[in-house]
């Protein structure tokens, strides 16, 4: 498995202070589980690494020998995905595990004991669920930033 | 059994005189002991739980020496203060005082209001203590325009226009809110030239209190002034002095009726009573309310809805100064503590008083601006719906007791962080600023103000 990650995105994961064996780990565990979304020849994995829910955005290219993964962005949180609470609108990705079309819906995250929904695509037979950057890097940093307040 | 658990220089209660200090546990309680050559020896309870007052040294954070200062030379502190090399934090907030004259006469008063010689500065005279403010201190810039009661002056929206124009970023008023609540205009007047917020003293959820504090019932003038805040949109913070005998056993209802008051409400602050200016007794120590016996009544009061442990010192005045919470105010009208004494001390502790001040020019505010959401979209029980609420709906509950003659610790001076500005150009620590002897004598206030008196 061969893994390349563009300048400009080791610069952006740096900045969100994401290492470059997590993106690695969290890639090669998709590939060997399949569990993972995917969209065409673009695929969304994450794994839960220390206190954050890594995901990494990749597109890859199945050679003759080995496959070859190019990291198009990689992001994190720390809020914990819970119960799926609706899965409402079709979207066009697929969930690589059952092969079924996964869809947008709202998913219970919680962190330091509050609960509240937020938007997800998921996967309603593998109960799994995957949250988009535009959250993870947006409304969920704030939340997380909030939180953090408290220490300095 | 006793302890000595720290050494310091206090001041002697009957000269103003500096005098060795030690800190003692006993039992778990810490005091300050001093003695004087012709005085004699104090002794001062100044803290219930020894282990607690060890501890918040973890919160200490690094200090940051002022940059310019109006005194060269050092150990003389704190008989010549100005402030000198032997400071050891930067301002966060200034309190510049713009009259000694009150449309008030409170049996406590710090400022000694109303009485002896007036002090009344020219605009002028506040135009030159406002350049030394942006010549000594840091952006960005926060003013708490104080007095005496500041709007008794009818020039105060100049005043206001005044500071900003010369580069001051955040203004608020110290306020009893009586000339707010009879005119709205004039509210609308100073919030127009640039006032950000009040610090706006309410001492209570009853008449009586007010009957005590302020000499005549003043509940309803402080409603009527919280009401034109509200229309007017001004934030507030409720700035409660807190006496055994008094209010002590409101401070839970004030927090439950702060509450009721966001957004107009950003915060309550309670103050203990502290011993300068006009206070009825000599203390005892049963009488004082100290830190740790506040958090404690706090917990009670509001049956742990906010607990002693939610709340942490800011690390930018002397950890024993000062103690904060943070809460988001949830939809089912609780409060939810952001701040955990569990959590341990900030791990960035070199720009403490940067971010204090950026934090008091915010109104304490928790989140920025940026993040917004689509309209149609649903926000009830999401995070993007907690976030849009944490912008508005928070409060912030804190306290700092003032150090007087009889508990002040040098050491303590040297880190304080809020600043009164003088006429004659310097910055010196609130609290010293105001200590008196028992016999009415100051080390600053009367002597420096005295002379620019207006009559």
């Amino acid at each position: 498995m061969e893994i390349k990650i563009p300048n400009e995105v080791m610069e952006l994961i740096g900045k969100r202070g994401i290492k470059e064996d997590d993106v690695k780990d969290v890639i090669e565990t998709a590939e060997s589980s399949n569990k993972k979304i995917v969209m065409g020849n673009r695929n969304l994995a994450k794994k839960i690494i220390g206190q954050a829910t890594v995901y990494v955005d990749y597109e890859l290219e199945k050679g003759l020998l080995k496959k070859h993964a190019t990291v198009k962005s990689a992001y994190s949180h720390r809020l914990m995905l819970g119960e799926i609470v609706n899965a409402t609108d079709k979207s066009d990705w697929v969930c690589a595990h059952c092969n079924e079309p996964a869809l947008y819906g709202h998913v219970a995250m919680t962190y330091m004991q509050v609960t509240r929904n937020g938007p997800a695509v998921v996967c309603p037979k593998c109960k799994d669920s995957w949250v988009e950057e535009y959250l993870a890097t947006k409304t969920l940093a704030a939340v997380e930033g909030l939180f953090e307040k408290k220490r300095a | 059994m006793s302890e000595l658990i720290g050494k310091t220089e206090s001041l002697c209660p009957e000269c103003l005189k500096t005098i060795p200090a030690e800190k003692i546990a006993e039992g778990d309680k810490v005091y300050l002991v001093k003695t004087c050559p012709d005085h004699g020896t104090f002794k001062v309870l100044i803290w219930r739980g020894v282990e607690d007052y060890k501890d918040l040294e973890r919160y200490s954070c690094v200090k940051s020496k002022p940059e310019k200062i109006a005194v060269k030379n050092s150990g003389t502190c704190p008989e010549v203060c100005g402030l000198c090399p032997d400071h050891i934090q930067h301002t966060c907030l200034v309190v510049l005082e713009v009259t000694n004259g009150c449309n008030l006469k409170c049996p406590i008063c710090f400022a000694s209001a109303n009485e002896r010689y007036k002090f009344h500065p020219s605009l002028e005279e506040i135009r030159k203590m406002f350049q030394t403010i942006v010549e000594y201190v840091k952006h960005p810039i926060a003013v708490q325009i104080s007095g005496g009661e500041p709007t008794i002056r009818d020039d105060l929206p100049d005043i206001v226009k005044m500071g900003k124009s010369m580069g001051v970023d955040y203004i608020e008023v110290n306020t009893n809110g009586v000339r707010l609540a009879e005119d709205i205009n004039y509210l609308q007047k100073i919030k127009d030239a640039g006032v950000d917020s009040l610090y706006f003293s309410f001492d209570g959820i009853t008449g009586d209190v007010f009957l005590k504090t302020c000499g005549k019932d003043l509940l309803d003038t402080k409603l009527k002034a919280l009401e034109n805040c509200q229309k007017v949109g001004m934030g507030v913070t409720l700035v409660v002095v807190v006496s055994r005998n008094v209010n002590f056993h409101q401070i839970g209802d004030i927090i439950q009726f702060a509450k009721k008051w966001i957004p107009t409400v950003k915060g309550v602050h309670f103050q203990p009573l502290s011993y300068f200016g006009r206070y009825p007794s000599m203390p005892r120590d049963d009488d004082r309310v100290l830190l740790p016996d506040l958090l404690k009544a706090i917990e009670e009061q509001t049956k742990g809805e906010l607990r002693a442990d939610n709340f942490i010192p800011t690390s930018c005045a002397n950890v024993h100064c000062d103690a904060k919470s943070m809460s988001i105010l949830m939809e089912d009208g609780t409060l939810f503590p952001l701040t955990q004494r569990a959590l341990g001390p900030p791990r960035e502790t070199s720009q403490i008083a940067k971010k204090t001040r950026q934090e008091i020019c915010d109104l304490w505010r928790y989140i920025e601006d940026s993040i917004s959401s689509s309209s149609e979209e649903d926000l009830d029980g999401t995070w993007l719906g907690f976030i849009q609420r944490a912008k508005t709906h928070y409060l912030t509950v804190s306290t700092m007791p003032f150090q007087d003659v009889w508990n002040v610790e040098t050491e303590r001076l040297r880190n304080c962080c809020i600043h009164t500005v003088t006429p004659d150009g310097r910055l010196i620590p609130f609290c010293l600023f105001n200590i008196n002897s028992i016999n009415g004598k100051t080390l600053y206030r009367h002597e420096i103000f005295s002379k620019y008196r207006k009559g």
